[in-house]
């Protein structure tokens, strides 16, 4: 069964007087319990579908639906419930509140869902627990390297349990080994969890733990590759 | 959940503690300007309240001629003496004592003097209830009589107490006789002077010889009451009466009742009670203390605004941050309502400070004002005035902060995350 569903997706942007086109008619489908690498120059319009997946964008035109439903169609208010329940988001420069402590940053989606105090640290320190950085809970993301940022974003967004990860470049900014190790934790969300996770990736070592990889280019898949 | 968005807030008021501070004094400022003042005002008035209450008498009215006290245009009447009859005033229920004070123009005689020539001419003749003395000491200003003479008391008919200048010209000394004439057709009557009063409590205008409404120009002659009857006849020349009600009754009723029955009978009198006089005195001071607690206000208003640059320049630098929770499934509403408790938190912040500074600066002047005019002046720290200013600064901040939070609420998703 198909989690997310693109047909015919366009989006322009307005950058000035001209217009931008960054995604010309893209069809893509993304099934559940798999792994999706995005792969493609920049400004192939990999983040702009990132976005339109997760609702936090809408196309100009075609259709996107999650779980069956068509997201241009959704109220607002079933939008924002997507957002905190359905999908979780991972960016490359980990987006993670100054001010709140790494626990805190991870109870944040939780407090949104109204989730009581007790119940979000206990979810929110087995979380960080998971990933690997239950002692660091208390310190802020300027007392965290960066891979550490990135376990914490990680663990905010399964915070709300989701089934679909979108990890836009998530090793982008790490060194390799952290890398590998943000990149082994989204692969056993899939294995073990029966996430499903969409990459967007420069790097062909993080592609190949997808099952399939997806290349674009001027906003059109140019190739489908699939793993074996 | 508002316990979370307030420890949100929080976190981020104390993230930038510098500029929160900064924007805290901008209120508090204006927040300790306004408890200050209305904390004096209203410890003026109780003040003037107590101290009415002190001078007056909780316990005493006064009659006199209506329209003579009141809010301008309340209805006046040309008259300035009413007609009294003093025996019933005196029986109506609930009442103690009543003195009263009567003013007319008699042709008075002096004693004959070493020339066998008389001085004679017309003089105002004013009729005292010797309760007057007796029973409303505070009503009576600096009374005294020369040395040699006495004040009128009960039981006194024939006799008169000559104001200083009277005295002098009629060159009179207790002891002496006078003659006054009333009524054309009532016979002349003959008064001894059993006292002058001193020319130094008669000559001093800060602090008459009488309560005010009291004739006490220097040449007028003061007899008892009941000798004005046999002089001019029943009392329709009355000027002042003061009335003491029994212990424990509602001064206020009581004057209210003998007011309506003198009205009924056609007398236009008011009845004036402490609380009267003290209402209007409060009328003044918290007409001055409202327009100053104005001028407070924009101060207020200033402190606002710097409230309200200091959540756009937060709305601004937070950008992303607001992308993000937007991102992890927080609502419009949710971040309107972040952004408003933290306004409101700064406001509540700053009236919290200035409510403490503005009581403390109102002890201060209260303990002033106090030490200049010898009173004791209350400071008034009223759970109410502390509430309503609390929640006034709260309501201050968060309106202040309702423009900013509705941009940060409107921001787009997209166009927050990418914000550099």
């Amino acid at each position: 069964m198909n989690v997310l569903q693109l047909k015919g997706i366009t989006k322009e942007y307005q950058l000035g007087k001209s217009a931008v086109h960054a995604l010309r008619g893209l069809d893509l489908d993304v099934g559940q319990g798999e792994i999706v690498a995005l792969m493609g120059p920049s400004g192939s319009g990999k983040s702009t579908l990132m976005h339109i997946l997760g609702a936090l964008d809408t196309p100009t035109g075609g259709t996107a639906t999650f779980e069956g439903h068509d997201l241009q169609q959704l109220e607002e208010r079933r939008l924002v419930e997507l957002r905190g329940h359905k999908v979780g988001f991972v960016f490359q420069t980990f987006h993670l509140v100054p001010t709140l402590s790494a626990q805190r940053n991870v109870e944040l989606p939780m407090v949104f869902s109204r989730i009581g105090k007790r119940e979000r640290a206990r979810r929110a320190q087995e979380l960080l627990k998971r990933v690997g950085l239950a002692d660091r809970a208390k310190h802020k993301p300027n007392e965290l390297s960066g891979g550490e940022r990135q376990r914490v974003a990680i663990a905010r967004a399964l915070a709300n349990d989701p089934p679909v990860i979108l990890a836009d470049e998530p090793t982008g900014n790490l060194d390799s080994e952290t890398g590998n190790s943000i990149l082994d934790l989204l692969r056993r969300l899939c294995e073990e969890d029966g996430k499903t996770v969409v990459l967007v990736t420069h790097d062909p070592e993080a592609a190949a733990i997808a099952h399939r990889i997806i290349r674009l280019r001027d906003g059109r898949v140019v190739e489908e590759t699939r793993n074996v | 959940m508002f316990r979370d968005f307030l420890a949100l807030a929080g976190a981020s008021i104390a993230h930038r503690r510098m500029r929160s501070w900064l924007t805290v004094i901008g209120v508090f400022i204006g927040i300790t300007a306004v408890v200050a003042l209305i904390s004096v005002g209203l410890g003026l008035e109780r003040t003037i309240d107590q101290e009415v209450a002190k001078l007056f008498g909780v316990d005493t009215f006064i009659l006199m001629p209506r329209g003579a006290f009141g809010r301008p245009g309340a209805a006046r009447t040309s008259a300035n003496q009413f007609s009294l009859d003093l025996a019933w005033l005196r029986s109506v229920d609930g009442v103690r004592t009543a003195a009263a004070v009567r003013q007319q123009t008699g042709f008075v005689e002096g004693p004959a003097g070493e020339d066998g020539r008389r001085v004679r001419g017309f003089f105002p003749v004013v009729g005292l209830s010797p309760e007057l003395i007796t029973e409303f000491e505070s009503f009576l200003g600096t009374l005294e009589v020369a040395p040699g003479g006495r004040l009128l008391t009960a039981g006194d008919e024939a006799v008169a107490v000559l104001g200083h200048a009277m005295a002098r010209q009629m060159t009179v000394e207790p002891g002496d006789t006078i003659t006054v004439q009333g009524d054309a057709d009532a016979e002349p009557l003959a008064l001894t002077v059993v006292g002058i009063l001193s020319a130094q409590a008669q000559d001093t205008p800060q602090q008459p010889a009488f309560a005010p409404g009291v004739p006490d120009s220097p040449d007028t002659i003061f007899i008892p009451y009941e000798t004005m009857g046999l002089l001019w006849g029943r009392a329709e020349d009355v000027r002042l009466t003061l009335v003491k009600t029994d212990p424990g009754r509602d001064v206020n009723e009581v004057a209210a009742r003998a007011e309506a029955h003198l009205r009924a009978q056609g007398t236009e009198v008011s009845a004036v009670t402490y609380t009267d006089i003290s209402e209007a005195i409060g009328t003044v001071t918290s007409t001055v203390s409202a327009f100053l607690a104005g001028i407070a206000g924009i101060s207020l208003l200033v402190g606002g605004v710097g409230v309200m640059n200091t959540m756009f320049t937060s709305v601004l630098e937070r950008t992303r941050d607001i992308g993000i929770m937007k991102a992890v499934g927080a609502s419009n509403a949710n971040i309107m309502t972040l952004f408003i408790i933290e306004s409101g938190l700064i406001g509540l912040v700053g009236g919290v400070v200035g409510t403490f500074l503005g009581l403390g600066v109102s002890a201060v002047t209260s303990a002033a004002i106090g030490r200049v005019f010898d009173v004791h002046v209350a400071v008034v720290a009223s759970p109410m005035l502390i509430f309503i200013t609390l929640l006034g600064s709260f309501t201050l901040g968060a309106f202040a902060g309702l423009w900013p939070a509705r941009r940060a609420a409107k921001l787009p998703v997209v166009d927050a995350l990418r914000y550099e």
